[in-house]
C-alpha cells in the first residue's frame, strides 16, 4: 500500500510554473513552436485545409472535371429536404448504437480474459487476436465467401448438415444485412479494444481485488465495485473510438452491400460517396461531409462532457 | 591521369555527338526515296500513352494487351500501356472521373458513350478523335469502317468523340438448354408462360432467373425491357427528353409492377440483391443448373467463353428474346442494350501522345483482323462487311442469331443509365433496388424520379 501511496503522491508533487514574460518562459514557448510545428505544417495539410476545402465546396455546385459555380445555401437546403439523406442519418446512428451495444461487452470480457492468469490464456489470446492482422478489404471478401447464398460456407452447412436456418439471405434481407454488418465489424474490432481493455485492467492495483476478496465481495461484486469503476477512462476511450468509427465506417459496406439491399445498408459516408463519385454532385457531397464531421466532434465532446474524462482525474482517488 | 581520363572521355563524346549530327543532316536532306522509312519514322512523334479498358474476360481482356505489345514492336519509340480494371463498372467510373480532372489522364479510355461522354465533353477532358497528324477532328476516315448505327453514342454535334471497341451489345436472356429440357419447358415466349416456369422450376428445387443486382444496373435491364414491351419506346424518350412527369407513363408503373411480380412469385434465386454479376457468380448459376437463365447483355458470351468454354461449344448455352407482356405495345422484336463499346480521347494529352493514340486505335480497333478477333472471342463486330465472318465461326450459332436480331430489331433502346448520365442514372437505379427489394413501390419510385424531371 505504501507503494501505491509514494507513487500517487508523487504525481501529484506540484510543478513550477515559470513567471510571464520571464526569459525561461519564452525559450520554452520557442521550443514549443520548433517542436510542434512538423506536426503542425501536417495537421494543417491534412486535417485543416480539407475540412475548410469541403465546407467551401459544400456552397459550390461542381463535378470535379467541370467549373465550380457558387450556389450560395442551395446544398444546405436540399439536405434538409433530402429523404435520402434522413435515412442514411438514420441508418448511421443504428450503426453506432448497434455497434457500441455489442462491441463494448465482447471487448470487456475479451481483454479481462487476456489480462488474467489463467492456463493457455496467451494460446486464446492469440486467436482471438487474428482479426487484427486481416485488412478489411481481406475480412470483407472472406466474410463475403462465408456468407454467400448458394456456394457460400453457411450454405454448405446448412444443405450437408440440414440446418436450415442458416440459409438465411444474409447480405440481401431488408430486415437482417445491418445487423450482419454490425456482427463483421464487431468481429474486426473486438479484439483491437479487447488490448485497450487488457491494458486498463493491468493498471488496476491487485491491492484493490486483494481487499474485495478479504471483504468477502462475489465476483459479480468485484466486477460492478472495483474492475468497473476503475476502467472507467478505458471504457470512455474505447467507446469513443467505437462511436466516432462507426459514424464514420465506409469499406465493409462498400465491399459487401454497397448500400442494399436498395438503401436499408446506407450509412452517411457511403451516400456522401455515392454523391459526390457515382452521381458526381460533389457540391452537395461537401455537405454531408460537413455534416457527418460536425456529428463525430459533437458526439465527441458530448462524452468527454458527460463522463469527467476531460478532467482526467485520478481513478485511484484515496488509495493509499 | 584523370584530366586525361577526361579528355579522351569528352574527345570521345564531341566525336559521337558530331557522327549523329552528320546522320542526322544526311537523313533530313535524303528525299523520301524507298530507303527513306527512317525519314518519315524520325518525322513522326514517339509518346507512350496509357489506355484505360473494363475487364471484359481475360480472352479479350488479353487480346488488348497483346495488339499493344505488337504495336509496340511495329512503332519503335512508341508504347501503348493498357491498365485493365477488374470488378464493377462503377469502380472503374470513379477512377476514370479522378483521373480525367488530373494533368495526365489516360489517353485513351473506355466508355458507354451517352451521358457520361458528353458530360467529358462538356467539361473539355475529351476531344473528338482526327486521323493520326491531320486536321479532321470529329471526322476521322475510319468512320467509314463501321456501320453508321454504331456511332451514335458518340457523336455530338456531328463530331465523333469514339471509336467502337467491342461487338453490338443486345441485351437478351441467356439460358441453360439442359435446365429447360429437363423439365419439358419450352423457353418462354410471354410473361405468363415465364411466372407458370418459375412453379414447374421451384417444384423441383431450381430458380428460374439468375440476377446479381449488388451494382443494381442489373435489374435495370428487366425495367428497360418490361417498359417496352408494355408500351413501346416513347415512354422512357420523354424521359429522356427530360419531359415534366414522365415517369408516371403508364408503361413505366406496369414495368415495375412486373418487377415486382417476379420478386414475389421468387423468379430470382435467393440473395440476388447482395451479389455481383462482375464476380462470375451468376454465369456459375446458369452454367451449373442451379439457375435456369438469366439476363444480361451480349458480352457475356464473351465471359462465359473465357469461364465456362465447354458449356458454350458444346451447344448447351441458348439465347432468347425477352418475353412480350400481356396487352402490351412494344415490339417482341425491340432491343435494349449497349450499342457497343468505345475508347475515347482525353483532351488534356501532348501532341505526341495524341498522335500516338489516334494511330494506335485505328490501326487497331477498325481492322478485319481484329474484326477476327472479336469474332473469335463471342462478339458481334460493328465493323462494317463482317457479317462472313459470322458464318464462318465456330460459335455461328450464338453469332448469326444475335446479328440477326440487331438487324431486324426496328427499335434499339441505349441503356437508360448511360442515356441519362450519372446525376439521373443514380438516383434511379438506387431507387430500382429499392423497388427489387420490395421496400418501394412502383407509385413510389415515379413520384421520387419525376423530381429529377425538370422540363416542361
Amino acid at each position: 500500500m505504501a507503494t501505491v501511496s509514494t507513487v500517487l503522491n508523487r504525481e501529484r508533487a506540484p510543478v513550477p510554473v515559470p513567471k510571464p514574460g520571464s526569459p525561461r518562459r519564452r525559450v520554452l514557448l520557442l521550443a514549443d513552436i520548433v517542436g510542434l510545428s512538423p506536426t503542425l505544417l501536417l495537421y494543417g495539410l491534412f486535417i485543416v485545409v480539407p475540412v475548410v476545402f469541403a465546407v467551401f465546396l459544400s456552397f459550390t455546385s461542381w463535378n470535379v472535371i467541370g467549373t465550380l459555380r457558387w450556389v450560395g445555401f442551395a446544398n444546405w437546403s436540399r439536405f434538409f429536404s433530402d429523404p435520402g439523406a434522413h435515412h442514411a442519418l438514420l441508418v448511421t446512428l443504428e450503426l453506432v448504437v448497434f455497434s457500441w451495444l455489442v462491441e463494448t461487452p465482447l471487448a470487456m470480457a475479451l481483454g479481462l480474459f487476456i489480462a488474467g492468469t489463467q492456463r493457455y490464456r496467451s494460446v486464446y489470446a492469440a486467436i482471438y487476436l487474428l482479426p487484427l492482422l486481416l485488412s478489411t478489404a481481406g475480412i470483407a471478401l472472406m466474410w463475403e465467401g462465408v456468407l454467400s447464398p448458394e456456394f457460400g460456407g453457411l450454405a454448405w452447412f446448412s444443405f450437408h448438415l440440414k440446418l436450415s436456418f442458416l440459409n438465411q439471405n444474409w447480405l440481401g434481407s431488408p430486415s437482417l444485412t445491418l445487423y450482419v454488418l454490425v456482427v463483421i465489424i464487431a468481429w474486426q474490432f473486438v479484439p483491437f479494444h479487447a488490448l485497450i481493455y487488457q491494458a486498463g485492467r493491468r493498471t488496476i492495483p491487485n491491492e484493490l481485488y486483494e481487499a474485495a476478496r478479504i471483504d468477502g465481495a462475489t465476483l459479480a461484486q468485484t466486477f460492478r465495485y472495483v474492475t468497473l469503476p476503475q476502467l472507467r477512462y478505458t471504457v470512455v476511450t474505447s467507446s469513443m473510438l467505437i462511436v466516432v468509427g462507426s459514424l464514420t465506417y465506409f469499406d465493409i459496406i462498400f465491399i459487401l452491400t454497397q448500400g442494399g439491399p436498395g438503401d436499408t445498408t446506407r450509412v452517411l459516408s457511403l451516400y456522401m460517396y455515392d454523391t459526390g463519385f457515382l452521381q458526381t454532385e460533389f457540391g452537395y457531397a461537401s455537405v454531408l461531409a460537413v455534416v457527418l464531421a460536425v456529428l463525430g466532434i459533437a458526439v465527441a465532446l458530448l462524452l468527454i462532457r458527460a463522463t469527467g474524462f476531460g478532467k482526467m482525474d485520478s481513478g485511484r482517488e484515496g488509495i493509499s | 591521369m584523370i584530366r586525361e581520363s577526361l579528355s579522351r572521355i569528352g574527345s570521345r563524346r564531341f566525336g559521337a555527338a558530331l557522327a549523329a549530327f552528320v546522320v542526322a543532316v544526311f537523313l533530313v536532306a535524303v528525299p523520301e526515296t524507298g530507303a527513306s522509312t527512317t525519314t518519315v519514322r524520325s518525322a513522326t512523334p514517339k509518346a507512350t500513352i496509357n489506355v484505360w479498358m473494363v475487364d471484359n474476360g481475360k480472352n479479350v481482356d488479353n487480346l488488348w494487351t497483346q495488339l499493344a505489345t505488337t504495336f509496340d514492336a511495329a512503332h519503335p519509340g512508341d508504347h501503348v500501356n493498357v491498365s485493365i480494371t477488374p470488378s464493377s463498372s462503377n469502380t472503374y467510373q470513379v477512377k476514370l472521373l479522378s483521373a480525367l480532372g488530373t494533368k495526365s489522364p489516360p489517353a485513351l479510355f473506355f466508355s458507354w458513350g451517352g451521358g457520361a461522354l458528353q458530360q467529358f465533353i462538356q467539361a473539355g477532358k475529351a476531344q473528338p478523335f482526327a486521323d493520326a497528324g491531320k486536321n479532321d477532328a470529329g471526322k476521322p476516315s475510319w468512320t467509314k469502317s463501321f456501320l453508321a448505327s454504331s456511332l451514335g453514342p458518340v457523336t455530338f454535334n456531328k463530331k465523333v468523340y469514339g471509336i467502337p471497341i467491342l461487338g453490338t451489345q443486345p441485351v437478351l436472356f441467356f439460358y441453360n438448354k439442359t435446365v429447360l429440357a429437363k423439365y419439358h419447358l419450352a423457353y418462354p415466349k410471354t410473361l405468363p408462360q415465364l411466372l407458370s416456369d418459375v412453379k414447374t422450376l421451384a417444384a423441383h428445387n431450381t430458380t428460374l432467373i439468375g440476377l446479381g443486382n449488388v451494382d443494381n444496373w442489373e435489374g435495370l435491364m428487366y425495367l428497360e425491357y418490361f417498359t417496352d414491351r408494355a408500351g413501346g419506346p416513347q415512354a422512357f424518350l420523354n424521359v429522356e427528353a427530360n419531359k415534366k412527369a414522365a415517369w408516371s407513363n403508364p408503361a413505366i408503373l406496369s414495368a415495375l409492377t412486373d418487377i415486382q411480380t417476379l420478386v414475389k412469385d421468387k423468379a430470382f434465386e435467393t440473395g440476388y440483391d447482395s451479389i455481383s454479376w462482375g464476380t462470375g457468380f451468376v454465369d456459375a448459376l446458369v452454367y451449373q443448373g442451379v439457375c435456369a437463365m438469366e439476363l444480361m447483355g451480349d458480352w457475356d458470351l464473351g465471359v462465359m467463353l473465357s469461364d465456362n468454354a465447354s458449356f458454350v461449344n458444346s451447344g448447351k448455352l441458348g439465347i432468347g428474346e425477352f418475353p412480350t407482356v400481356p396487352g402490351g405495345k412494344g415490339n417482341l422484336n425491340d432491343l435494349e442494350g449497349n450499342t457497343t463499346n468505345y475508347a475515347a480521347m482525353a483532351t488534356h494529352i501532348s501532341a505526341a501522345q495524341k498522335y500516338v493514340a489516334e494511330q494506335f486505335a485505328a490501326s487497331v480497333f477498325s481492322s478485319h483482323a481484329y474484326a477476327a478477333d472479336e469474332v473469335k472471342n463471342g462478339l458481334v463486330p460493328m465493323i462494317a462487311g463482317s457479317a462472313g465472318l459470322l458464318k464462318t465461326s465456330p460459335l455461328k450459332r450464338y453469332l448469326v442469331p444475335v446479328y440477326n436480331d440487331v438487324a431486324k430489331a426496328p427499335y434499339f433502346q441505349y441503356s437508360w443509365d448511360q442515356a441519362l448520365g450519372p446525376v439521373k442514372a443514380t438516383p434511379m437505379v438506387t431507387n430500382l433496388g429499392k423497388v427489387f427489394d420490395l421496400t418501394e413501390t412502383p407509385a413510389q419510385f415515379v413520384k421520387i424520379m419525376n423530381g429529377y424531371q425538370t422540363g416542361s
